[in-house]
């Protein structure tokens, strides 16, 4: 029993992370219809770049907020630079699936150039300690844990009770019929991608703050994970991304706990492929079906 | 190369995107490696092998093969649920990342992270092949050689044009009798096969194999060489695959400063290659050699050797039929080359006049709403029943419910005296009810004739004994599909379009194409969505003209149209539909003093 409630706070902890860049990825995809396999680079970048300024001496807090808005404005010019022009060339699912790949590619190995393939940390040290019944966290996760449940808090208030987070919503439904009604799409989707690439820069220095050690393939090994949160919750759904998050931190963890840390991912993407072939839109599917991303 | 074929059948040929394809390599090499290792092959023991089998490698070859083809058709099972493909994409690399990651894991039967070394290389020997440089590239020649004619069977002639026709618009291949599934998951077991095969040969020549060659990465760079080379074509497979490195080579000369960091060769390298990527996908998708479709026109006049287009220019044939003669009532299909060059169409087991196809209480719900309320009709054979009702009253959602499209919450679908009601779209084509579709579909990287050609049913070449034996077993078959594809096309007065890639053609030419396509599958029963839309008036005459022609040799239509005119002259009944259910039915006469039709189309 300690064990499985260790495991559970354990994946909490790690679930807030891959739930926030989850939440990025959905939104990617919710807003521009595109499975933006890129994002594992941006996470990787988010982790470098924030590991050039903790050398620089600065705390990891404002670190944070510095790569969120930078991977925010970097998000969106790659939207606007690339994706869309992509897009607006008609270029088709499968190659532009291609193109983000060969994105996410060139963006890796261009960390490398820069930082080489040895093994970074940001050496911050633990600080205190909770105990909660069986479960154990760090500050750095405590932290962690209450400004992911913040912001998807405030992501929801966004959701529900704004002017923009309406537009988000009808432009994820319909495209043409939100612009029929005013809404400058263009605009909102812009928005969508900044406030995901806000989301991913968040995720990436949490990650690089409670692993111990990362390399520049930190980026593609999470986003399995993020892919695979946001499949399993329905993908386009932002509450499923969130759900899924937790889902696929816990499951990982328990199985870590279980079974054997190696194969902790495999039980992550073996429950991603069950729910593929019993349910592939996901727990709370509404988007996928309507995206035709089955059909 | 051999790699770069494999995956340009599954996705250039087949649209089959495959971000996992590395794995069938790995699984090649590993399957070889483990097959030739011995138990005392273990370097100073401290790597020993469960499966010390020794084998010999041609043995080892073969097997892994055979591995990756399964392997092959295993992950492809998991994905086949129709979805779209940059999903499908991540799918199989999903699965690709679970046997990594178990591969990794499990230090007994690969080795773990080291990988597998000292692997015996087919010429002898233990190590690199260069000492034996030249027996090995003579003995990579051949395989590729013998790789390349077994492609073939699967990349051209008709096979490859219905894998052709799957990726540019599954629907309408299941509208034409195509088992899109199978197809799928045959190019991922040939490709896999492939993948497998060149995985060994490079295990057998470097002589040592571990995970980190096998990364996502190196599925890029396939895709890479496919896009580059050229999409669907097998030169330009080749070209890409000899090219890829190249570039990745010659980027690393150019950089500034490189010589000062030498490890940044290999980075810079894959930038290029991603930004290569990305430059095609912009500018030239269909890369530097594209696939070359056949010519068949009257123009044509090389003869490619899978394409069969024949050397004199074809005779427009005045009044030929447009359907071939039925043969005798109660036969299957069997091809039977007639005068007109046309074959055995399919006959109704049901004689003129009895129902053919018999709709009973069919539902269907979207949420609340019902699109569908117990829906039931009865079309004759050898009639044109016409169905009419204002928009939004569920005429497409009925012709999906019975071409198997969408499926009926409740509610039974007999055709031809059989209850079809479970039986996928392909399989409802293949029966001979073949259905259009509203917004005309096209395979748009074919050309016109081969829309045409690829509908043909039960092509000889498209089993598994026309695979094995190859041109010489399906050349008549193909001979008479493509005299009689041409008598259509000039029927209709279309000839000149005959080599036109189908998306160059002009709205009014596609609906024409996609009702010579619909003729061409052999239907008993046509089901035509809305097919005057978007039809010049002179074009509409020839429609009904045609029509007409064809309910006296025997073809019965179930007609949804908004034009009131052609059904009232055609359609012997008429079934008139609001708001998910059947209002009324008779004839167009009786129909027009209803009260209640006449209210359905005011208020809609």
């Amino acid at each position: 029993m300690s064990i499985f409630v260790a495991a559970v706070g354990f994946g909490i902890a790690s679930g807030a992370v891959i739930a926030l860049a989850s939440l990025g990825f959905t939104l990617q995809f919710g807003l521009s219809n595109t499975l933006n396999i890129a994002y594992g680079g941006f996470i990787t970048l988010a982790t470098f770049l924030g590991y050039g300024l903790i050398q620089l001496g600065l705390g990891p807090w404002p670190v944070m907020a510095v790569i969120a808005v930078a991977t925010g404005i970097l998000s969106v010019l790659y939207y606007r630079l690339f994706i869309r022009s992509l897009i607006r060339r008609s270029v088709g699912l499968g190659p532009l699936a291609i193109a983000t790949a060969a994105a996410l590619i060139f963006i890796e190995y261009a960390v490398v150039a820069v930082a080489g393939t040895d093994v970074k940390s940001y050496g911050l040290t633990s600080g205190r300690t909770f105990r909660l019944w069986y479960i154990t966290w760090s500050g750095t996760q405590v932290t962690i844990i209450v400004l992911a449940l913040a912001l998807m808090l405030a992501f929801q208030l966004l959701l529900r009770m704004t002017q923009l987070g309406r537009a988000l919503r009808a432009t994820a439904v319909n495209r043409t019929l939100a612009r029929s009604c005013g809404i400058r799409a263009e605009r909102v989707t812009s928005t969508a991608w900044l406030i995901s690439g806000l989301l991913c820069g968040i995720a990436g220095v949490a990650l690089a703050m409670t692993t111990q050690a990362f390399d520049f393939n930190i980026g593609s090994n999470f986003l399995i994970l993020v892919i695979a949160a946001a499949v399993v919750g329905g993908i386009g759904e932002p509450y499923g991304a969130m759900a899924g998050g937790f889902v696929i931190g816990i499951t990982t963890e328990l199985s870590a706990a279980y079974w054997s840390p190696a194969y902790s991912d495999v039980i992550a993407f073996g429950l991603l492929i069950v729910i593929l072939l019993i349910r592939p839109t996901g727990i709370l599917g509404g988007q996928a079906r309507r995206r035709n991303v089955v059909t | 190369m051999i790699a770069a074929w494999g995956l340009n059948l599954q996705y250039g040929v087949a649209g089959v995107l495959n971000f996992g394809y590395i794995a069938n390599l790995a699984l090649g090499a590993y399957c070889y490696g483990v097959l030739t290792l011995g138990p005392d092959s273990g370097n100073g023991g401290f790597q020993s092998y469960i499966i010390g089998l020794h084998l010999p490698p041609v043995l080892a070859i073969l097997a892994a093969t055979a591995a990756g083809c399964l392997f092959g058709g295993l992950v492809s099972l998991i994905g086949m649920k129709r979805l779209r493909p940059d999903y499908q994409a991540i799918v199989l690399l999903v699965v690709a990342i679970v046997a990594l990651t178990i591969v990794e894991a499990d230090g007994g039967l690969f080795g773990g992270n080291a990988g597998l070394a000292l692997i015996p290389n087919p010429v002898g020997g233990t190590g690199p092949a260069t000492a034996n440089g030249w027996v090995y590239v003579a003995i990579v020649a051949a395989v590729c050689a013998a790789g390349y004619l077994v492609l073939r069977r699967f990349s051209d002639g008709p096979l490859g044009r219905s894998l052709r026709a799957v990726r540019d618009d599954d629907r309408a291949a299941l509208a034409i009798g195509k088992n899109v599934v199978g197809l799928r998951i045959l190019v991922q077991v040939v490709g896999g096969g492939f993948a497998a095969l060149s995985g060994a040969m490079l295990a057998g020549f470097i002589g040592a194999w571990s995970p980190s060659a096998w990364q996502f990465a190196e599925t890029l760079s396939l895709l890479t060489a496919v896009i580059v080379g050229g999409m669907a074509s097998n030169p330009g497979a080749v070209a890409g695959a000899l090219l890829v490195p190249v570039i990745f080579e010659q980027a690393t000369q150019y950089v500034p400063g490189l010589s000062s960091r030498p490890e940044l060769a290999g980075d810079v390298g894959w930038m290029a290659t991603a930004v290569l990527t990305i430059m095609f996908i912009w500018s030239r998708p269909q890369g530097i050699l594209p696939d070359r479709r056949p010519r068949y026109g009257p123009a044509a006049r090389r003869r490619t050797r899978f394409s069969l287009a024949p050397l004199a220019p074809a005779r427009a044939q005045d009044g030929a039929p447009l359907r071939a003669t039925p043969a005798p009532v109660g036969m299957r299909r069997d091809p039977v080359p007639a005068a007109a060059g046309g074959q055995a169409g399919t006959a109704s087991a049901v004689p003129p006049g009895a129902p053919l196809l018999t709709v009973s209480g069919l539902t269907v719900r979207f949420g609340g709403v019902h699109a569908l309320d117990a829906v039931s009709l009865e079309t004759a054979a050898g009639t044109v029943t016409g169905l009419i009702g204002p928009n939004g009253a569920g005429k497409s959602t009925f012709v999906n419910v019975v071409s198997g499209f969408l499926r009926p919450e409740s509610g039974r679908v007999i055709f031809n005296g059989r209850d079809i009601t479970r039986d996928p779209p392909h399989r409802r084509a293949q029966a001979g009810l073949v259905r259009t579709f509203q917004l005309s579909r096209q395979f748009g990287r074919l050309t016109a004739i081969e829309n045409l050609l690829v509908a043909r049913q039960r092509h000889p070449a498209e089993s598994l004994a026309g695979v094995l034996a190859g041109l010489r077993y399906w050349r008549a078959a193909e001979e008479e599909n493509v005299a009689r594809a041409r008598g259509l096309l000039a029927a209709f007065e279309m000839s000149d379009k005959a080599d036109e890639p189908a998306s160059n053609l002009s709205g009014g030419e596609r609906r024409m194409l996609e009702l010579m396509r619909a003729l061409m599958a052999d239907p008993t029963m046509l089901v035509l969505d809305e097919p005057l839309a978007g039809l010049s008036p002179r074009w509409s005459a020839r429609f009904e003209e045609a029509v007409s022609r064809l309910r006296e040799q025997g073809l019965s239509f179930l007609l949804i149209e908004h034009e009131l005119g052609i059904i009232e002259r055609l359609c012997e009944s008429v079934v008139v539909m609001a708001r998910g259910r059947v209002l009324s039915i008779g004839t167009m006469a009786e129909l027009r003093t209803q009260r209640e039709v006449q209210e359905a189309y005011v208020a809609g």
